[in-house]
């Protein structure tokens, strides 16, 4: 007997959602289900049920607050600049047209990075010592000394300096989006607005801008949740130091699961990291997508 | 990068980036339009991409030319951009240390199966979702959204210790499937996509020529996608080839893929710069000729869904 459409669907979607149920759903139940626990950091050590004891310690602790600062001043940081980067190469390519294409291509090289060999590439430009951007700007004269700068040593501005690999891998990205929406802005509406007498950037601000809200906002979006979550960068470059000037929520996490050995505590951290990126992102989702009103 | 996958319904004209050819269409339109005519300002803006270029290219660049120096000319202070003297010493020190080789096969066992997972589970999903658009389907698409917002490092312990409690502590599988977490979602965004650009009457033709559904999917509509499908398998590979967070959780020495041991050599064997950089260099380089060689199709697969009409 034939079975109907809806169920076949059914059926197709089944794997997978089995799959997402048991790996991504049950942890994240497991995840949440330790955030009211005091858990020993020993493999069948005890398990007591505390409340929401984890949550108030999380919220009471400095590390935590200021961790989520960092985290959303680190994304704000990362997103800006490639934004700003991102639409300037985009608009570079658009306005040299068909003959930029091999360097169109050439650009999206750091996309293929791993973020781990990224981190490690500019930890090794901006180390003290022999750090090849001190000794650079040292010799064109701007610097007095080449570890003028602690770019990874200073806690006043390492947030900025980790951010720069995030940054330098995925404005590609960025550019590559907002070029390919560039090329969807009919020609004559350009023409048109130049007859009229705009100037450039008068055409950027007040007809290109506006007709790639749509895409920016999309962009910015997507690289605003992965920003949110970075890893592997910061770590390899500062380890969250010094002073933990640099530590972000998700090496808070980790360094509160591993290194001080307090799953419940971590886990509530997560809960609460996680909650609050799934806000945000909803907030930004529903007013980009407003799913329903088309289709 | 990975996450192209926020498609929007909501953008302004429909266009098929999925297809190579009308790029070329498209780019005639803009000709008059944003293209710069003046020779002077062509000249400038020539000058312009020229510096980006190199400024973007030469922190790789530098990578490269460390790991021919020698290991001591490597930290020498002040640095020098190229060597003083050429050599493959960091090479043969890198790739000579134990457990460096093996890692390499761990990534790509690793890869393949993440990725020969990720689309044996999004290819049918996708197609349900887009061809049948039940009720389930649109409440399953936006749960693969969600889940590109759950941090991995939220979901790495619990997976690992679920890893551990079935008996694949330390293994390329444990890994694998941690890596289609993150890859899975993806590739059902992507692969949504796709299916949606095939005309619906190639399989309503086949149904009637008394193919089944699942003929006409295998028969019919897989042949049409199958660019569309590698694309997916680029980045799915690409995903887990990259990853770190959850290798760094869930492995340990016999699993091991190539990002830990780079990133171990930071404190495993005191502060080895020179091997650190062959390393890098040996890991990153198959994956930036796959994106020259495949260019086309990795640029279609990152603009589909964030500009897709």
């Amino acid at each position: 007997m034939r079975i109907s459409d809806r169920r076949f669907a059914l059926y197709l979607m089944t794997p997978a959602a089995l799959f997402l149920a048991v790996f991504v759903a049950y942890p994240l139940f497991r995840l949440v289900a330790d955030s009211f626990f005091k858990i020993s950091p020993i493999a069948g050590g005890p398990r007591d049920f505390v409340g929401f004891q984890n949550y108030v310690t999380a919220f009471t602790s400095e590390a935590f607050t200021s961790a989520g600062w960092r985290t959303l001043a680190y994304t704000l940081v990362v997103v800006t600049l490639e934004f700003a980067l991102g639409l300037g190469m985009a608009l570079l390519f658009t306005t040299l047209g068909k003959k930029s294409q091999i360097w169109r291509t050439v650009f999206l090289y750091p996309l293929m990075i791993a973020p781990i060999v990224a981190g490690l590439l500019w930890k090794f430009l901006m180390i003290d010592n022999f750090g090849l951007i001190g000794t650079l700007l040292h010799q064109a004269g701007i610097l007095s000394d080449p570890n003028q700068i602690g770019w990874l040593s200073d806690p006043n501005i390492v947030l900025f300096s980790v951010a720069i690999p995030d940054i330098w891998l995925t404005t590609s990205f960025m550019c590559l989006v907002l070029f390919a929406g560039l090329q969807n802005i009919p020609g004559d509406l350009i023409e048109a607005a130049r007859l009229d007498g705009a100037r450039a950037p008068a055409l950027l601000f007040r007809i290109i801008l506006p007709l790639l809200r749509p895409v920016i906002a999309v962009a910015l979006v997507v690289r605003g949740i992965d920003a949110a979550r970075a890893f592997d960068t910061i770590l390899i470059q500062t380890n969250g130091g010094p002073q933990s000037a640099s530590e972000t929520m998700s090496l808070l996490i980790y360094r509160t699961m591993i290194r001080f050995g307090d799953p419940g505590l971590a886990s509530a951290m997560g809960t609460i990291y996680l909650l609050a990126m799934l806000a945000i992102a909803f907030v930004a989702v529903a007013t980009i997508w407003r799913p329903g009103k088309d289709n | 990068m990975s996450n192209a996958s926020l498609a929007t319904k909501a953008s302004p004209p429909a266009s098929d980036i999925s297809e190579p050819q009308p790029m070329r269409k498209r780019r005639g339109v803009n000709r008059e339009g944003l293209e710069a005519g003046k020779r002077s300002t062509r000249t400038i803006l020539w000058i312009l991409l020229a510096v980006a270029m190199v400024l973007y290219g030469f922190p790789f660049l530098y990578l490269l030319f460390t790991s021919f120096k020698t290991p001591i000319d490597t930290i020498a202070v002040p640095p020098t951009i190229l060597p003083r003297e050429w050599t493959l010493e960091n090479y043969t020190n890198a790739l000579g240390r134990s457990g460096v080789l093996a890692s390499f096969i761990n990534s790509i066992q690793t890869a393949v199966i993440s990725t020969v997972l990720s689309l044996v589970l999004a290819v049918p999903a996708a197609y349900g979702i887009t061809r049948y658009k039940t009720p389930s389907g649109q409440v399953f698409i936006m749960a693969a959204l969600v889940t590109r917002m759950v941090p991995p490092v939220a979901i790495g312990i619990p997976l690992a210790s679920m890893m551990s409690s079935v008996g694949l502590a330390d293994t390329p599988i444990a890994l694998s499937i941690a890596h289609t977490t993150i890859s899975l979602p993806l590739s059902i965004w992507l692969m949504s996509s796709f299916f949606e650009s095939v005309p619906r009457d190639l399989e309503e033709a086949a149904t009637v020529d008394g193919c089944s559904r699942l003929g006409a999917l295998w028969r019919v509509v897989i042949p049409v996608v199958s660019g569309g499908i590698a694309v997916t398998a680029i980045f799915a590979f690409l995903a887990s080839w990259n990853e770190f967070l959850f290798a760094l959780l869930m492995t340990a020495i016999r699993s091991q893929t190539t990002p830990v041991v780079i990133a171990n050599f930071q404190t495993q064997f005191g502060l080895d710069w020179g091997s650190m950089t062959a390393l890098a260099a040996v890991y990153s380089i198959p994956v930036i000729l796959l994106t020259l060689l495949l260019q086309r199709k990795i640029v279609a697969g990152m603009t589909l869904g964030a500009v897709k009409g």
